[in-house]
């Protein structure tokens, strides 16, 4: 609703991460790199008009630093987006979209200005430059380095461009998910099935000379499954996300998103109330990573480490965690849903070891974060769209693979719950609290999967849970889904089967 | 440019490039946004958009399409892509567009002060309100202070003939401050929204409010895994009523996904409990005068006394239930389709003080904070965590953190045997304080 975009920034009660799936992507199953993208193009990228020469990003740049300033920036964009619905085995909806835009940043000390516009032409860019210039009073002063176009290493292929692909085909792929999930089980009453792709092109030029271009394709499908029986209804759901082109469904075809929702649906219709209390947890391989993703992935982010705010602020080189964890935020997984070439700043992307067996060894950053901390950049700049400016952010974030075998994990643990799914939770960045909410989820007895049990919470603070991680598998898996810092971000989480000694499970069973 | 105009003249366009119905939903917006932290200007966020959304049947098959590039060439490619786009979609005769004419009136919806404010004037009131957030000697750093504000228009024009306009604006302040003690952290928030720049509460009230949010739940204390009885702060009354307000879609209804698909007339919760639903509160931050597809909106309840009077319908559910649309379209922006929503959700208050509720609680949870999603709208599951006030012998005994509360709407909602009289009626979602008989609570 309109109302939300009021809503103050930072405010506690913001709400992350939605939801998710556990994506059943392996990194080990992507294919060779066929055809990669280039990351600065020379033909023009859109008819959109986003087609802006260096010469005029230039003069913007330098209105933007008129006044001082310690950067400027300009960040160009154009969506071109899809949606087509599917509930109840009709095709309920169609979306078009386009949408573009331009955004100038100025940066003065820790102060940073921001204005963005419709319209891509000079007179609105120079307007929006000495609107956001405002901040500038705060003092510097740089002079603005001739734009130059530079070049980044691509990680995302494509064969079968989103261009090329008739309507017909994004018809079909949701039509066999939608009959896969109906055939699955007589208790499937519905399918709902959101097909969604996108081409966003981008421009970044700024005071430091930089010069950028590139046009990315992404995909993301969706598909819920409503079972019901005896008056039990369980909604389950499935995700596949990946920026590539619709080669996507030859390597992960719907039929298995939406059997792998079905099934959910259906186990959890048997599904009893959960038992509340402290209790050993093992986490299953893939989306779980989410867990991590927020008690420790977004306390990690340098914007509240640099005001000195952050849950893991002056604790770099400490350990944190337990022997045997490692944590690592990497967007150049190749394909991945939080895979770019190079984040919205205009920083190649990286691997960033973030925890090294339980040691801290760094943050994620953005161009102000890593000034105001003196760090390097780290590749994390990102923005939802024009609107907004960049902040720090996740790509691909999990837990390295360790040593142990899944199957012995579970074996070992006499007692607690065996978490399959997680639907999503949030955590306070400043104290890291966080909290989660299972999906599908089973009781442990005697080291066996048993009864599966509806409704489960888990609290508890991000120190406590990597201290407590105690067994980590060797099945690395990862699965996509939508990050919300107040703005929204596509990313990926993963990791392999782990279990966490001592978290406060809620359940309405005593 | 003159948007009514222009927005009829795209439905006859439309209409001439082989739509068989059309509507055109126009959106213009201003906004502003200034964050401080630390006594220094951290952002400043200005911009002004428009777009425009085209919704159009061809041959009961339904298109939509969005641009936010309003010149005649654009448009008219757009408009196009909805009509193209609609030959995927499957023929529903219940794709039908909103009628009456009629607009209600509602007052106090737009406050033309609010952009006449001077820049260093909301600047200043966002550094004196982290400031005075800052001023107990408990909070020892600001996670920030900011104001936000924004006006929007919009213009709605379809091939039944409607046309409405309306315009409105808001503004907001708010602070978030941190307490520590030893190794001891917790944050503490708050902010108030209006329509009217006037009406902003005080920055002394705001950061008094969010430095006491931040201090009171220092040395929390563990409680044993019990049952006992829980009460809900004004705060998170939504944790407990959303997944209601979402059970009453009406589409979730006919598809089965609502744990009140079949509760219609009947008594599901306790009587204690009367839900309104109002899209013409006076200066409410959900108040307008027609819905997200033009139905006029009104004032109706929902729930009368812990009896389901009835779902909640746009145009199309409306048709299909075989009933009128009951003015709850919801509509994201111009970018998306109507959904079904609520207005303003007012729950009737009750006969206590909160200090009564409480003194009548022998032991229980005074519950200020919850995470998780509520209850859960398709299968009426509720589980989440929680923070607040332990109560013994009807007092306030000891800040807790931590716990975890659960239940299903059904027990919980038929358990509320308490209602304060405590109802802010310029929240959006306006909840008194409400006593659960007894509750799951997850401790030690």
């Amino acid at each position: 609703m309109g109302k939300q975009k009021w809503i103050v920034r930072d405010m506690p009660r913001r709400k992350f991460l939605e939801i998710g799936l556990k994506g059943g992507i392996a990194v080990a199953a992507m294919p060779a790199l066929l055809s990669r993208l280039t990351s600065c193009q020379t033909g023009p990228l859109s008819p959109g008009g986003i087609d802006m020469d260096k010469e005029t990003l230039g003069r913007v740049i330098a209105v933007a630093l008129e006044q001082g300033g310690d950067f400027a920036e300009v960040y160009l964009e154009n969506r071109i987006s899809r949606q087509i619905v599917m509930e109840e085995s009709r095709f309920k909806s169609g979306l078009f979209g386009i949408s573009q835009g331009g955004g100038v940043r100025v940066i003065a000390g820790n102060s940073t200005g921001y204005a963005y516009t419709d319209e891509i032409i000079e007179e609105k860019l120079i307007h929006a430059a000495r609107v956001a210039s405002y901040v500038a009073r705060n003092g510097g002063s740089v002079q603005p380095v001739p734009l130059e176009q530079a070049s980044r290493e691509s990680f995302i292929t494509v064969e079968r461009p989103l261009k090329e692909i008739a309507d017909e085909k994004r018809i079909e792929v949701m039509e066999r998910a939608n009959q896969a999930a109906l055939d699955y089980d007589p208790r499937i009453k519905m399918a709902l099935v959101d097909y969604n792709d996108e081409i966003r092109g981008r421009v970044i030029a700024n005071s430091e000379g930089l010069y950028l271009r590139d046009e990315l394709p992404q995909m993301f499908f969706i598909v819920q499954a409503l079972s019901e029986e005896n008056g039990r209804r369980h909604l389950s759901r499935e995700r596949l996300g990946m920026h590539m082109g619709f080669e996507m469904f030859e390597q992960y075809p719907p039929e298995e998103v939406a059997k792998r929702a079905a099934r959910e649906a259906v186990a959890m219709l048997g599904a009893k109330e959960a038992p509340a209390g402290i209790m050993d947890v093992v986490m299953q391989n893939g989306w779980g990573g989410v867990l991590v993703h927020e008690a420790v992935g977004h306390p990690l982010e340098a914007d509240n480490i640099a005001k000195k705010v952050g849950a893991f602020t002056g604790k770099l080189g400490q350990k944190v965690a337990s022997d045997v964890f490692t944590m690592v935020d990497d967007g150049t997984l190749p394909n991945m849903r939080g895979t770019t070439n190079f984040d919205d700043e205009g920083t190649q992307m990286q691997r960033n070891v973030l925890i090294e067996k339980g040691v801290l060894q760094g943050y994620m950053t953005d161009i102000l974060s890593a000034w105001q901390l003196n760090m390097k950049r780290t590749g994390n700049g990102r923005r939802e769209s024009f609107r907004h400016f960049p902040i720090p952010r996740m790509t691909n974030t999990f837990i390295e693979r360790g040593q142990d075998e899944p199957a012995d994990i579970l074996a070992s643990t006499r007692k607690g719950i065996y978490v399959q799914s997680l639907s999503g939770g949030s955590v306070n960045p400043v104290t890291g609290v966080f909290n989660f909410t299972c999906r599908e989820a089973y009781l442990i007895e005697n080291g066996k999967k048993t009864q599966p049990i509806r409704g489960a919470t888990l609290i508890g603070t991000c120190m406590d849970v990597i201290s407590n991680i105690d067994a980590v598998g060797n099945d690395l898996d990862f699965g996509p889904g939508i990050c919300g810092k107040g703005q929204s971000a596509e990313v990926s989480a993963g990791q392999p089967t782990v279990r966490i000694r001592g978290i406060n499970v809620g359940g309405s069973r005593s | 440019m003159n948007y009514t105009e222009l927005s009829a003249d795209l439905v006859k366009k439309c209409l001439a490039n082989g739509a068989d119905a059309a509507e055109v939903y126009l959106a213009v917006n201003r906004e502003l946004s200034i964050q401080v932290q630390d006594g220094e200007l951290e952002t400043i966020q200005e911009a002004s958009t428009q777009g425009v959304g085209f919704r159009v049947f061809v041959k009961g098959r339904m298109g939509f399409s969005h641009c936010n590039d309003l010149s005649a060439g654009s448009l008219e490619s757009t408009l196009k892509q909805a009509i193209s786009f609609a030959r995927l979609t499957t023929p529903d005769e219940h794709n039908v567009l909103a009628t009456d004419p009629a607009t209600t009136q509602v007052e106090g919806l737009y406050d033309p002060s609010v952009v006449d404010v001077p820049m260093e004037k909301k600047i200043n009131m966002v550094m004196e309100v982290e400031e005075l957030a800052m001023q107990d000697s408990r909070v020892t750093k600001s996670s920030g202070s900011g104001y936000g504000e924004g006006e929007t228009e919009i213009y709605l024009a379809n091939s039944n003939g409607l046309q409405k306009h309306y315009r409105s604006s808001a503004c907001s302040l708010g602070v978030s401050v941190v307490a520590e003690k030893g190794e001891q952290k917790n944050t503490g928030g708050e902010y108030c929204s209006r329509r009217f720049f006037a009406d902003l509460k005080p920055p002394e009230e705001i950061a008094a409010e969010a430095s006491r949010k931040a201090w009171e739940l220092l040395d929390p204390q563990m409680v044993k895994t019990q049952r006992a009885a829980v009460i809900f702060h004004p705060d998170v009354g939504r944790s407990l009523l959303g997944g209601v307000i979402s059970a009453l879609n009406g589409e979730r209804v006919l598809q089965g996904a609502s744990f009140l698909k079949d509760s219609l007339e009947k008594s599901f919760a306790s009587s204690l409990l009367t839900l309104i639903d109002d899209g013409t509160y006076p200066k409410g931050m959900a108040s307008r005068p027609f819905d997200g597809e033009g139905t006029p909106t009104a004032r109706r309840v929902l729930v009368d006394r812990g009896v389901l009077k009835g779902f909640l319908y746009n145009c199309s559910v409306a048709h299909r239930a075989g009933t009128e649309s009951t003015g709850n379209a919801s509509r994201r922006g111009y970018t998306s389709l109507p959904g079904i929503g609520v207005h303003n959700l007012f729950v009737e208050p009750g006969a206590y003080t909160p200090e009564e509720i409480i003194s009548a609680t022998p032991r229980g949870l005074l519950l200020k904070g919850v995470t998780g999603y509520g209850i859960d709208p398709v299968s009426g599951n509720f589980s989440g965590g929680a923070t607040g006030f332990w109560i013994e012998n009807g007092q306030i005994a000891f800040p807790v953190k931590g716990l975890t509360i659960a239940g299903t709407a059904q027990d919980i909602l038929n358990a509320v045997d308490m209602t304060g009289n405590d109802v802010d009626l310029m929240r959006s979602f306006a909840c008194p304080t409400l006593r659960v008989r007894e509750m799951q609570i997850g401790g030690k």
